[in-house]
């Protein structure tokens, strides 16, 4: 078995040894696929990381009518508390409340002078848990809240959040979209670049056939081409999205998402530059296995 | 050894490339298979190795049904079976030697083993001056005793010739039949496909006549 593996293996090599334009074109057909994939990625990642940020700014407001009695007002806070899209919750009185806004004026807060310290409501400040902080969980936590008739007026960003959200859903299905495109075109040219080096050989295929070989025997180097190109090509455009990201991607993102926030924009994750890698496996494969099927039939 | 059973062969609808044939070749049998060109000569060996299914019939080699094999069993097959055609079919890139090893090499044997053997087939058909040539150095003559060797290197129960010496001079062309008729004397089942008419006059053997794809006679001298 192992002997057989190793044949394969050695087999494959001498093909792609034989035929290096060929061999170059596959490779270099699902790096290009690959890289402009993986750039994608990168964007549609920091994006994403960006809307996390924000999203920390996600907070639902509670107005409070009149203020109960402290009691009252501890067991509301802990009711809230206990709800499941709730990080935490803080009180602000009147008076922090008429303090912040004083601050907030700056220079003008003499015109808050003679104002009564109550002119402005208190309220329940309530930070959502990460899972929560998109419009699904905000209009939970909404419906939730409104049971408390105390809380007069609810108060969240939520035209702001469906536009962002509706912002990275599009970025992500574009991406899918040509992703789709890109993997679909990498197949047909590994495809079509296995059948020449097919059919370059076509006469030892058929003397393989001839003298007894199985199809598994004869297909299997082939596919271990494909395979092997593939994972190169993979490699390539981990390498080439990598060079990319450092070149012209990382600045430009920078100075897009450092002026909203993000501390750091990143390159793909291990888990991601190997799943490129595996992507190229698969497409080098299927490439091969599509071009085999129609190709020996001996 | 061999029977075929009512095979049919069409490519076209209402044109049979075979139509009909039943027969039985015994172990150890020579058989010439002539008729003039679209006869079904070459459809016939085709199918005997299984490089073409048939519409109908059946054919049973050794007592195995070729029909019914998956294409993994018909590989298996062929490894007894050795198989010359008229063009030669060998690898120009590799020389005699590697040739004639190729059959060896995919079924996995050794390495001493096959060198052994190859050295031994070779020089049975007289080539063993020419191990480290390559097939395009060497005459059409010498080409098909290459082709030869390849196909009784594995020691075949059948061996399948489909105008093995149509592109030969009438001299070599005996000098090959005396290769094929040397792998009969040692047991092994030939089918023989030719119009060569001289050469079945000369050597005289079991003789199936097929024409437009019928079975038009087979007769024993």
């Amino acid at each position: 078995m192992f002997e057989r593996s190793g044949f394969f293996v050695l087999r494959a090599l001498r093909n792609m040894r034989q035929s290096p334009m060929l061999c170059s074109a596959a490779v270099g057909t699902v790096a290009v696929a690959l890289t402009i994939l993986a750039f994608f990625a990168i964007v549609v990642l920091n994006v994403q990381k960006l809307t996390r940020h924000w999203s920390e700014d996600v907070q639902v407001v509670a107005f409070i009518d009149t203020i109960p009695e402290e009691r009252i007002l501890q067991q509301w806070m802990a009711d809230i508390r206990g709800l499941p899209e709730v990080e935490k919750v803080d009180f602000v009185s009147r008076a922090e409340a008429l303090k912040r806004f004083k601050k907030r004026l700056a220079d003008d807060a003499d015109l808050l002078e003679g104002v009564a310290p109550d002119i402005l409501p208190a309220s329940f400040e309530i930070t959502l848990n990460e899972e929560s902080r998109n419009r699904v969980g905000v209009s939970a936590l909404v419906s939730r809240l409104r049971h408390n008739t105390g809380l007069s007026d609810l108060r969240y960003g939520q035209e702001w959040l469906e536009r962002f959200e509706s912002f990275v859903s599009l970025l992500r299905f574009a991406g899918a979209i040509l992703g789709g495109f890109l993997l679909f075109a990498a197949l047909f040219i590994v495809a079509n670049t296995i059948k020449l080096t097919l059919y370059a050989r076509r006469d030892e295929l058929e003397i393989m056939a001839l003298v007894g070989a199985t199809p598994i025997f004869i297909k299997s180097p082939f596919l271990l081409e494909g395979a092997l190109q593939g994972a190169l090509g993979g490699g390539l455009a981990v390498a080439g999205a990598y060079a990319l990201f450092q070149l012209f991607l990382q600045q430009g993102l920078n100075s897009l998402l450092l002026a909203s926030g993000v501390e750091r924009v990143t390159f793909l994750p291990l888990s991601w530059q190997l799943l490129l890698i595996a992507a190229g496996v698969l497409l080098g494969f299927a490439g091969s296995l599509l071009s085999l099927r129609k190709l020996v039939r001996i | 050894m061999i029977q075929i059973y009512n095979l049919g062969r069409a490519y076209q609808k209402d044109s049979a490339a075979l139509d009909d044939i039943t027969l039985k070749i015994p172990k150890g049998d020579f058989v010439y298979i002539t008729g003039p060109s679209g006869a079904g000569k070459s459809t016939l060996l085709k199918l005997l190795y299984g490089a073409e299914k048939p519409n109908r019939g059946q054919i049973l080699i050794d007592g195995q049904n070729l029909t019914r094999m998956s294409p993994a069993r018909i590989s298996l097959l062929r490894r007894r079976m050795g198989v010359v055609f008229q063009d030669f079919k060998l690898l120009t890139a590799r020389t005699v030697f590697e040739n004639v090893a190729f059959p060896l090499e995919i079924q996995g044997r050794k390495r001493y083993e096959i060198s052994k053997k190859v050295y031994q087939t070779i020089k049975q058909v007289g080539l063993e001056h020419k191990l480290q040539r390559h097939p395009l150095e060497l005459s059409g003559g010498e080409q098909q005793r290459v082709a030869i060797a390849r196909a009784l290197v594995v020691d075949p129960l059948v061996l399948l010739a489909d105008e093995p010496t149509g592109n030969l001079d009438p001299e070599v062309t005996v000098e090959i039949l005396e290769l094929f008729r040397g792998a009969n004397a040692r047991g092994t089942t030939v089918l023989l496909a030719t119009h060569d008419r001289e050469l079945i006059r000369r050597f005289p053997r079991r003789l199936i006549v097929l024409e437009s794809g019928r079975l038009v006679d087979d007769r024993t001298p």
